[in-house]
């Protein structure tokens, strides 16, 4: 079984999902199906963490050819970039069953294939493959928010439906660009990603595709100004999707460009990094002032979710080690930090039936075990250190500044935005006086606080001690940039105003 | 040469396992059955305590040593490295390292133990102590870290506790948001120091970004990253000190509880800005420009606090704005480059400014709240024991000799001198004479005279000896403190100087008798001054004045709050809800709006062809196959 590890981590949720519409299971059935698995993917989850060694290169490997003539192949692996990326996918799903205990069972079953959906697209290292499960992965979110949403939630829906699809499509026409290009190019048909990289891609024609593929992953993420949809769909999806999309799908976009862009089309990303960078740090800058405008709790950490994307994405495109491996270490934190934000709201929406910080207050001396697992995750997406949000970004920001200086000192300036709006809405909601709606706050049940409590402690150990987390990412990062070209260098260089800094290339 | 020894991360840690202890102990209790206050006291100390024992450990192993190799290390792992940033999670106790831990445990420990007393009664009684236990926990942390990133772990541990500490009494609206603004304001002095570390890394970093490493390749670091980097650094500094502009929050601090107030101005959080920059003489001592804008800043900041200070009701925010003045001479210090005299300052301040901000607390406690010297008066004779401490350290704070804070300050102004700084000494003799202004005005205001609210006087008495031992253990420190770093002057050896030599890059300053004792002189002439004025005008007695002209300027502290939320806080929020209400809607999402639209006409224009009539539909068969066929017959020719 463990030689397919990664086969039972996609298509057991998935058919169990199936099956479950299939059948007419009771709701409270599925809930504890739909847990009874998720926590299954958790306990496969750890022990291939622990079983990762860190070689840098593809792990737990499965490959069957599937469409031989094409080159096309089954083809599943793990290795320091998307090992992350795939634990915040399966390590985090079974908090949802605990939480929302009441949905139907549509709700779960939609969840279960959702998060097979987003393991196949993490793990699949063939192309086609990628695209997909990419494509799988947005239909359980279409229906939970269109079935099961807030009151506004059909423009949602199809806002967020035509939108990605619209990118999709784009990056199934640079899929095909990138196969027809290698069979040109090698006489041979592949559409593995690894073999990707040798492409030799060079004019107008490779710059088109270099942005389908930019336009398609800058959509999910989402990369200003791509983010229009983003709020409505964060604020009218149920909290379970808006979890889902927040802490996973929006990740699986950053992993997107890792995997894709950096390595294959390194020349065009040389070339246009600054502008994708400045899309990254203005994204960081309009979104978290635009938080400070919310009233909406949700609403509010949907564009706190969209700044932190920002910064993520960032760490991207600065094209080196320390930017890398920090966005790759933010993919992480910020999906416990601020998946256990949302996952808050929504307990907070079940007992006082008000998202609205002015309908708050005074939680914190309700409900203490609440106040303060909140603060700590809270904290962790403020980027405290001693909580994992600082490493990350700390690493971005330190990265960012060998980049370019103007990029990163505006890049730090998420440090102060972030406060801003956290803090004011952690003194509206959970400081000054009760009132009607908050008197009778109820504190974590005993279930709710052991749910929350294994996420809340990885925060603060992985902001105390990463360097276990750490050491499974370098590998693969370091030989990102093992062989680097002179081009990648050459925009290194365009530090103007510190030449100093500009580091010399092996 | 170094010392590796495993007991320096214990120093930080006691106090952290406290936090951690008497934090959980209260959140799963504070709804239930509440425990004992003792149980909380007791705990509370346990952690100070025990740090205080290690702090001594670490002293006398330190004296142990050879002066030039007087450093020990720890490190505990490795804590984050990637590519060519190697940074472990260490700690390093060197002589100023060291000076720092043992005044900030000692002052540490007696704020627990008064607080037992103060904070009697409160429901967040348990909370109250996680929260200070971590302030200290950070701010060991912050000068033990060995290297920028472990200092910046206890520099922003400091600050959340900070916010949590000022904004304490939560329920109110006006704390909390005072909680914010010093959180947030702190952020913007801490996003100087993260991008300082990132530019002193790929300037020197790869080499080991520990204190020891960073100070061997100083030397490497291009002139124009150093100047960066020290001013950027010193923007850190200006947030977590309270310097121009960033001291702003300092004062509004008052909210907290007082102890609170004695710990953030006294043992931790606002001396830690000038420690960085003594931390880094290295770096600052070759970058002069650095040190006359510090230096500059400082004296000016001394002034303009002194000018609000002097204008205060509230006899907290007089010693808050006192503490920012004090502050301000402590950069003045560091910037001419005498760390020694800079640090030697913090450290008399240190237990002159616990005891005022702890005197305080007893008054405050005393009058059920009150905090306005304009209803106290008289309560000399029904307090002496807080008289006779408070009057101790007001002296020290004036600067008059034999009390510490005389030689401290003596020593930072003849250094201005001595370096050729003649409008800092200027500005810094003025502000001595303001100092000792305000200081007694304050003292005459609220002891002597007559009772101004009879009810409250009447239930005045001396707080519990759990509250005034401490006093009277810091009002000694206040009077002896300052023998420690005797100048040549006085026959002393400047011992405390001496003890940090080996952790600073700086060169003391020596001129002729004749210029120490003309420093010293003008000094005492100022506190003369100050305190004739003082007794003048509020010795037997007076009634709040009428504010006009330019006392009513300085009285609302120059409009700079008001400035600052027009300028900066307004703006930013309406520059949220624009983006929310109109950019978002009408510019970023206005091309995929323009999309669906364009979509939606497309669609109505195709609509008209689909008529539904077969006369339409035959009308378009006819014409097609007519072109078709005209096509057709022209290619074939």
């Amino acid at each position: 079984m463990f030689e397919h590890i990664l086969s039972v981590m996609i298509f057991l949720p998935i058919l169990t999902g199936v099956i479950l519409l299939m059948t007419p299971a009771s709701q409270g059935i599925a809930r504890i199906t739909g847990l009874l698995v998720s926590l299954a993917i958790l306990i496969l989850g750890i022990d291939l963490y622990v079983h990762f060694a860190a070689t840098g290169y593809l792990e737990f490997v499965e490959k069957l050819a599937w469409v031989p003539s094409l080159g096309i192949s089954y083809h599943l692996g793990v290795d320091g970039i998307n090992l992350f990326v795939l634990m915040a996918a399966s390590l985090l799903l079974p908090m949802v069953y605990l939480v929302f205990t009441t949905r139907e069972k549509g709700f779960y079953a939609n969840l279960l294939i959702a998060q097979g959906a987003m393991i196949g697209a993490i793990c699949a290292a063939d192309m086609v493959l990628f695209y997909i499960f990419w494509e799988i992965m947005l239909l359980p979110i279409f229906f939970m928010m269109g079935l099961y949403g807030g009151p506004k939630r059909i423009p949602a829906t199809i806002k967020i439906t035509i939108y990605t699809i619209a990118g999709s499509l784009l990056m199934l026409a640079a899929i095909v660009y990138l196969g027809v290009s290698y069979h040109a190019q090698f006489n041979e048909w592949s559409f593995a990603i690894s073999d990707m990289a040798k492409l030799n891609l060079s004019g107008q024609t490779a710059i088109l595709f270099f942005f389908c593929f930019i336009i398609a992953f800058a959509i999910k993420i989402p990369l200003f100004p791509f983010h229009t949809w983003l709020p409505d769909a964060y604020t009218e999806a149920p909290t379970a999707a808006t979890f889902v999309l927040s802490a996973i799908m929006a990740k699986i976009g950053v992993y997107g460009v890792i995997r894709f862009v950096v390595p294959v089309f390194d020349e065009q990303l040389a070339r246009f990094a600054i502008l994708l960078a400045c899309s990254g740090v203005v994204g960081m800058m309009y979104c978290g002032i635009a938080a400070i405008a919310q009233k909406d709790l949700k609403r509010m950490l949907a564009f706190s979710s969209a700044s932190h994307m920002g910064i993520i994405a960032l760490g991207v495109f600065c094209m080196n080690m320390q930017a890398l491996t920090g966005s790759i270490y933010q993919i992480v934190a910020h999906a416990t930090s601020v998946g256990v934000l949302f996952l808050f709201v929504g307990l907070i929406e079940s007992r006082t039936n008000s998202r609205s910080i002015e309908d708050l207050g005074g939680i914190a001396a309700k409900a203490p075990v609440f106040a303060l697992f909140f603060a700590i995750a809270l904290l962790a997406s403020v980027g405290l250190p001693g909580t994992s949000g600082f490493i990350g970004e700390f690493l971005i920001i330190l990265g960012a500044i060998k980049f370019n200086v103007w990029v990163g000192v505006f890049a730090g300036t998420t440090l102060i935005i972030g406060v801003c709006y956290m803090l004011y809405m952690f003194q509206r909601v959970f400081f000054e006086k009760t009132n009607p709606n908050t008197s009778t706050f109820k504190d974590l049940t005993l279930v709710e606080g052991l749910t929350f409590l294994p996420v809340i402690l990885l925060i603060i150990i992985m902001g105390i001690y990463p360097h276990p987390f750490l050491s499974k990412i370098t590998p693969t990062t370091a030989l990102q940039f093992a062989g680097d070209t002179p081009v990648v260098a050459q925009t290194v260089a365009t530090n103007a105003l510190f030449p100093e800094l500009t580091i010399e290339k092996k | 040469m170094e010392l590796s020894v495993n007991y320096l991360g214990l120093i930080p840690l006691f106090p952290l396992m406290g936090a951690v202890i008497i934090g959980l102990l209260h959140v799963f209790t504070c709804n239930r059955t509440r425990l004992p206050e003792k149980v909380y006291g007791i705990l509370a100390c346990i952690g100070p305590i025990l740090s205080f024992i290690l702090a001594l450990r670490v002293w006398v192993a330190l004296k142990a040593l050879p002066p030039e190799s007087r450093f020990l290390t720890h490190d505990v792992f490795t804590w984050i490295s990637v590519g060519e940033f190697n940074v472990s999670m260490g700690f390093l106790a060197d002589p100023l390292a060291c000076l720092f831990l043992l005044f900030v445990t000692f002052i540490g420990t007696l704020i627990h133990i008064y607080s037992i007393g103060y904070m009697s009664g409160d429901v967040n009684y348990g909370k109250f102590f996680a929260y200070m236990n971590l302030f200290l926990g950070s701010m060991l942390v912050l000068v033990l870290g060995d290297g920028p990133l472990v200092m910046f772990v206890g520099w922003e541990g400091v600050g959340l506790c900070s916010y949590l500490l000022i904004s304490f009494y939560s329920e109110d609206r006006a704390n909390v948001v005072a909680g914010n603004k010093a959180f947030i304001v702190n952020r913007i002095g801490d996003l100087g120091f993260v991008l300082g570390m990132a530019f002193l890394f790929w300037g020197i970093g790869s080499g080991g970004f520990d204190y020891l490493s960073l100070s061997v390749n100083a030397d490497n670091l291009a002139p124009g990253i150093a100047l960066a980097v020290c001013l950027l650094f010193f923007i850190g500094a200006t947030g977590k000190s309270a310097q121009i502009p960033l001291y702003v929050w300092l004062p509004d601090a008052m909210a907290g509880p007082t102890p609170v107030s004695a710990l953030i101005h006294a043992a931790t959080m606002v001396t830690a800005g000038v420690y960085m920059v003594a931390r880094f003489s290295f770096l600052y001592a070759g970058v002069e420009l650095a040190g006359s804008v510090i230096a500059w800043v400082g004296i000016l900041t001394a002034l303009l606090a002194a000018i609000f200070a002097m204008y205060q009701d509230d006899i907290k925010k007089i010693l808050a704005y006192s503490t920012v003045s004090q502050l301000g001479y402590m950069f003045a210090g560091v910037g001419v480059a005498a760390y020694s005299a800079g640090i030697f300052h913090v450290f008399t301040h240190a237990f002159f400014k616990a005891l005022l901000f702890l005197g305080a607390g007893s008054i405050i406690y005393a009058l059920h709240h009150e905090q306005n010297i304009w209803k106290m008066g008289g309560l000399k004779a029904k307090m002496p024991i807080t008289y006779v401490t408070m009057v101790i350290g007001a002296l020290a704070l004036a600067g008059c000799p034999p009390f510490s804070g005389f030689f401290s300050k003596d020593e930072i102004l003849y250094c201005a001198f001595a370096t050729g700084h003649y409008g800092i000494w200027l500005v810094g003799i003025v502000v001595a004479a303001m100092t000792a202004f305000y200081t007694f005005r304050m003292i005459f205001i609220v002891f002597h005279g007559q009772a101004r609210d009879q009810e409250k006087f009447d239930h005045a008495h001396e707080p519990p000896s759990v509250m005034t031992i401490p006093l009277i253990i810091l009002a000694v420190g206040a009077i002896f403190a300052g023998f420690f770093n005797l100048p040549g002057v006085f026959g002393g050896n400047l011992m405390v100087s001496q003890w940090l030599e080996p952790s600073l890059t700086e060169v003391h300053p020596y001129t002729s008798t004749f210029v120490e004792i003309f420093v010293v002189v003008a000094s005492i002439a100022a506190f003369a001054v100050g305190l004739k004025l003082a007794w003048s005008k509020y010795g037997q007695g007076a009634t709040k004045p009428e504010f006009s002209g330019f006392s009513r300027f300085a009285y609302n502290k120059f409009y700079v709050d008001e400035a600052f939320d027009r300028v900066l806080v307004q703006p930013y929020r309406a520059l949220g809800a624009t983006i929310w209400k109109n950019i978002e809607p009408n510019v970023t999402d206005a091309p995929v709006k323009g999309a669906s639209r364009l979509y939606m006409m497309l669609g109505n224009a195709f609509k008209v062809f689909q008529a539904g009539y077969v006369r339409v539909y035959a009308i378009y068969m006819v014409v097609g196959l007519s072109l078709m066929t005209l096509f057709l017959s022209q290619s074939l020719n």
